[in-house]
């Protein structure tokens, strides 16, 4: 396995890869590589792939650099060796590292993020079903007895119609809509915010991922534990990957459900439905009156008119949603 | 020439120094051009001074610390000794000194590390991928790969940890320098290494000739006719010299016989409490305080002592190659020396054994494999409690999974291995390549060892160097060398000394996992065995073959074994507390055979024999249990005592003594039901090959 400059430099440059947890320099932010990209853009270099033999006065001359970001760059590129070595320790674990530079990268964050997608993704599994046709589910980890059945219910139908199911590969409703799915042997895709490297370990998920039936995707170093920030940022990469999102449990005004919710509804990527039942959460009360698209509890069709049911819903109330501005 | 360099060079070598051909041409290509070069010189030529200075000159251009990656760093402490002269700071990181580690990391972190040396495995470990590597802040000026012969499946010894190597070089960005060493590589590996790095690699080859090396086979049939040739001729030989043997038993054995003669030399292997021991030895043996080391090849290369004056080869080693490094130690600081290759009857059953284990079946890889599938992660004991193989042969199949990505490893508290998602299915192709390699190489040392013409040449021929020509020097060429003819009474006492040796065996301490896991795995001492002793190792010369011959020809142990088992004990062991009375291990497999030795030898010891043991069911024959646990648990199930037993010392027999856990079970029964200490005693120990 080669690599390609491109995907090198960037790597070099945005990820953690090899480096203490808190190294100086620290590796660019995502803003901070747009800004130099387009720079590169502008400059003859064109590449990320053309910094990497360059000298600190040539990156500064050819991008307009002051000398401490110049500095910081050759710091970052020399990291090639412990690079190479971490690298081929994921590659050797099942993990592997795709870059915005890459052609393979997912439409959708290009699409839908734009600028915001993580320069930097690390996945194991099919890469192929990230982006395909499919339905997030989201939800808080403590769930009551409707919210549990209507996971169940999507995780199933998902598995059944050939749609892959995306979630946070978290507990509680991650967890259970995922093994609804897959034993319905259907496709699953986890966004994680916990470490890479050891939800690839469970039997079950193991097993899933080598038949080709499941992707893990992390926009973190694989080996870097769960934290509250990277469970907030990982949130728009459930609902922009997806075609459809279920918001089965959220609390209000608090835990990530509910911020990735709000803000999934305010950006408008894609449709967001609520589950709407007598006892539900405050939370989901307060997302249907925020714009939420109500989701019946129990689902009075057939499993497999549930994405024809969604499409039909959704774009009965496109107007409605349009009309908030 | 670059100045500076030679005033570095002198530095370390003194002033007269100079450099040899080909060093200055290395050291330029990576420290000032930064390019990728494999270096093919002989041992000796001065590889180690070509890294250390091309770092050093790196390292003045602000480039971060070289890292060195070879499998034999435990004899590399004279060249970093040689590196400190001109200030290159080197550390190393093995398993052997995690109390180093943290100081290690520290020089890293403070940039005070020039070179960190590591073993290839280390690339893969967690704590220096976590904890190490992040000291270096990635910046790595350099990469030295010794052995670089290892990146080919075609090279004479097979590494998987060398794939892994090869993958990080794939990765690595352009413009980082790597440089690959070996003293051996013929035209194909060098092909093979120059596909797998990729075009930017060039090659810098030497010649491989030694003037001061004389070259001689001899073939003499048996053991003790080797054994009794060393006696006669070792005191020819000026200074020191190096024998080498296939096996541990067999240095263990040929030391134990010089030493007897009045020579000053001691056995070098790995493995066992001689591990220790081997810095000790290798510096004796530097300073001419022992002057014959008895040696596998755990003796290898990277072992620099300049003034060798003799190599002789007990047996025949397995290839070319291995034989060329070996006597290759010989005569760089002499003006003379002798390459004595003597080669008997055992080799080819010897290295068609190595050929035979070099790799775990296919069947076993994948058990272990499914074994894994159904766990999140498993102890490489736990892995032993589902799959009946040996523990060797778990870690072979556990590294080429690894290698094959098809499992990872974890630390707590001990390694745990897990399986990746990654699809597995088993190289069969790679595996029967190396297999074939292996045969021919074999092929090939027994036609060296026939060869009628100069043998110099003949080695120059097999690892195509560029100018083969007749040495003159070789006996072949001279038409004269050593005699092959021993005296009669010589080989005599060499053969008393074989049949005269002592074997131990060791009491088993504790259980294996998992085979009481509601107990503690300790076995008290009130229910263990006392050390006993075997007569011999089973095939092996002296009455190892005796014994063969009586368990699966003539179907009962010869009168002779029995007063030869008598004499050890009576004269040699003589075990304390005196046993009473004598038992043996009972078998549902060779009804009588063990049985009926015990009797005789109980008669001939004129104690009583008592069968207090017996089995309770038709059990597996332990041979076919693969591992502790599973042995164990064989032995556990199907051995019983049925009467009364005397609370006195026992003597327990049994004919061949392997893994040791029937007579542990056996002597924790009597133990347990009211025996005195329990004296166990076989005709002959399995040595993990020519069981059969």
């Amino acid at each position: 396995m080669f690599i390609s400059p491109d995907n090198q430099a960037i790597l070099l440059l945005c990820s953690y890869l090899g480096l203490p947890p808190d190294p100086d320099p620290a590796p660019l932010t995502r803003d901070e590589w747009n800004v130099l990209a387009r720079k590169l853009q502008a400059s003859l270099l064109k590449r990320p792939g053309a910094m990497l033999d360059l000298s600190a006065g040539d990156l500064q001359s050819q991008l307009g650099l002051i000398p401490e970001e110049a500095h910081r760059l050759v710091c970052l590129l020399e990291r090639g060796g412990t690079l190479a070595i971490e690298l081929e320790r994921f590659e050797s674990l099942g993990i592997r590292a795709i870059t915005r530079a890459d052609d393979d990268y997912p439409q959708k964050y290009r699409q839908r993020l734009r600028e915001s997608a993580p320069p930097v993704l690390f996945f194991a599994g099919e890469k192929a079903l990230l982006g395909q046709p499919g339905i997030a589910v989201v939800g808080s980890r403590n769930l009551d007895e409707a919210g549990k059945n209507c996971t169940e219910f999507i995780g199933n139908a998902c598995g059944r119609s050939g749609l892959v199911l995306y979630s946070g590969g978290a507990k509680g409703v991650d967890s259970i809509s995922m093994k609804a799915c897959l034993e319905a042997r259907g496709t699953v895709v986890g966004i994680l915010a916990d470490s890479l490297e050891k939800a690839i370990r469970a039997p079950e998920m193991r097993s899933a991922l080598s038949r080709g039936d499941a992707c893990l995707v992390t926009a973190h170093a694989p080996n870097v534990g769960f934290s509250v920030g990277n469970a907030m940022g990982r949130n728009r990469l459930i609902y922009t990957l997806a075609d459809y999102a279920i918001v089965v449990a959220s609390d209000v005004e608090k835990g990530g459900t509910w911020a990735g919710a709000t803000e999934a509804l305010r950006k408008d990527w894609i449709p967001v439905f609520v589950l709407e039942h007598q006892d539900m959460p405050n939370g989901n009360r307060l997302l249907l009156q925020k714009g939420g698209l109500p989701f019946p509890h129990p689902f009075q069709e057939h499993f497999s008119k549930l994405w024809e049911w969604l499409e039909l819903n959704a774009a009965q109330a496109r107007p409605s949603q349009l009309n908030l501005f | 020439m670059n100045p500076h360099a030679l005033s570095l060079l002198q530095q370390m070598l003194g002033d007269q120094a100079n450099f040899r051909p080909g060093q200055w041409e290395a050291i330029e290509a990576v420290a000032l051009k930064r390019q990728r070069l494999l270096v093919v010189q002989r041992t000796g030529w001065g590889k180690s001074l070509v890294y250390f200075l091309a770092t050093k000159l790196l390292r003045e251009q602000g480039a971060g610390p070289a890292l060195l990656i070879s499998p034999l760093l435990s004899l590399m402490r004279n060249q970093i000794e040689m590196a400190e002269r001109i200030g290159v700071r080197a550390f190393t990181i093995h398993s052997a000194n995690r109390q180093e580690w943290e100081a290690v990391e520290a020089a890293l972190a403070g940039d005070e590390c020039d070179v960190l040396l590591i073993s290839p495995e280390r690339l893969n470990n967690e704590r220096f991928l976590t904890s190490v590597l992040p000291g270096m802040a990635g910046r790595i000026g350099l990469f030295v790969v010794d052995e670089a012969h290892c990146i080919s499946d075609w090279g004479h010894d097979f590494r998987p940890d060398y794939r892994r190597i090869v993958r990080i070089l794939q990765l690595l960005p352009k413009g980082v320098p790597i440089l690959g060493t070996t003293a051996t590589a013929n035209n194909r590996v060098i092909a093979d290494v120059q596909e797998q790095l990729g075009p930017g690699l060039s090659v810098l080859r030497g010649p491989l000739t030694r003037e001061t090396l004389r070259l001689q086979n001899l073939r003499l049939a048996n053991q003790s006719e080797r054994l009794a040739w060393l006696v006669e001729n070792l005191p020819k030989f000026q200074g020191s010299g190096i024998i080498y043997c296939l096996t541990v038993p067999d240095t263990e054995r040929v030391a134990g016989w010089l030493k007897q003669n009045g020579f000053l030399a001691e056995a070098y292997h790995a493995g066992g409490d001689s591990e220790k021991d081997r810095p000790n030895l290798e510096q004796a043996f530097l300073h001419n305080e022992i002057r014959i080391l008895v040696a596998t090849v755990a003796l290898g290369m990277g072992f620099d002592k300049p003034d060798i004056s003799f190599i002789i080869h007990f047996q025949r080693p397995g290839s070319v190659v291995a034989y060329y490094q070996q006597v290759g130690r010989a005569g760089r600081a002499v003006d003379r020396a002798y390459g004595i290759l003597l080669s008997g009857a055992e080799d080819d059953e010897i290295q068609n054994y190595f050929i035979d284990t070099a790799f775990p079946s296919q069947q076993s890889m994948q058990e272990v494999l499914d074994a894994l599938e159904e766990h999140e992660v498993l102890s490489i004991e736990e892995i032993l409690s589902y799959v009946n193989i040996t523990r060797a042969n778990a870690e072979k199949a556990l590294k080429l999974l690894e290698v094959d990505r098809a499992i990872g490893t974890t630390y707590d508290r001990k390694v745990l291995y897990f399986r990746t998602p990654n699809p597995w299915t088993p190289d069969t192709q790679r595996i029967e390549r190396v297999l074939a390699l292996r045969r021919e190489e074999m092929h090939q040392m027994q036609a060296y060892v026939e060869h009628p013409g100069c043998l110099m040449e003949f080695l120059q021929r097999a690892l195509d160097d560029i100018n083969p020509h007749p040495c003159g020097r070789c006996a072949n060429c001279r038409g004269k060398g050593l005699s092959g003819v021993v005296s009669h009474p010589l080989v005599m006492a060499a053969e008393d000394y074989l049949k005269g040796a002592q074997v131990w065996i060791k009491p088993r301490k504790r259980w294996p996992v998992g085979l009481f896991p509601e107990q503690k795995q300790v076995i008290l001492p009130e229910v263990q065995n006392c050390p006993g002793r075997s007569l011999c190792y089973y095939g092996d010369a002296g009455w190892g073959k005796l014994v063969r011959n009586g368990k699966y020809v003539a179907g009962s142990f010869s009168d002779e074994l029995v007063e030869a088992a008598a004499q050890l004990i009576q004269n040699l062991w003589k075990p304390d507390p005196a046993p009473a009375w004598v038992t043996a291990i009972p078998s549902l497999r060779h009804l009588t055979l063990a049985r009926d030795f015990a009797e005789r030898l109980a008669m001939r010891l004129e104690l009583p024999f008592l069968p207090v043991l017996e089995r309770t069911g038709e059990a597996p024959e332990q041979k076919t249990m693969q591992n502790s646990t599973m042995q164990a648990r064989n032995v556990i199930n199907t051995l019983a005592v049925n009467r009364r037993i005397p609370p006195t010392p026992v003597l327990l027999v049994d004919d061949i003594v392997d893994s040791g856990w029937t007579l542990t079970m056996a002597g924790w029964l009597l133990r347990s039901h009211g025996s005195g200490p329990v004296h166990p005693f076989t005709l002959a120990q399995a040595t993990g090959r020519n069981i059969n």
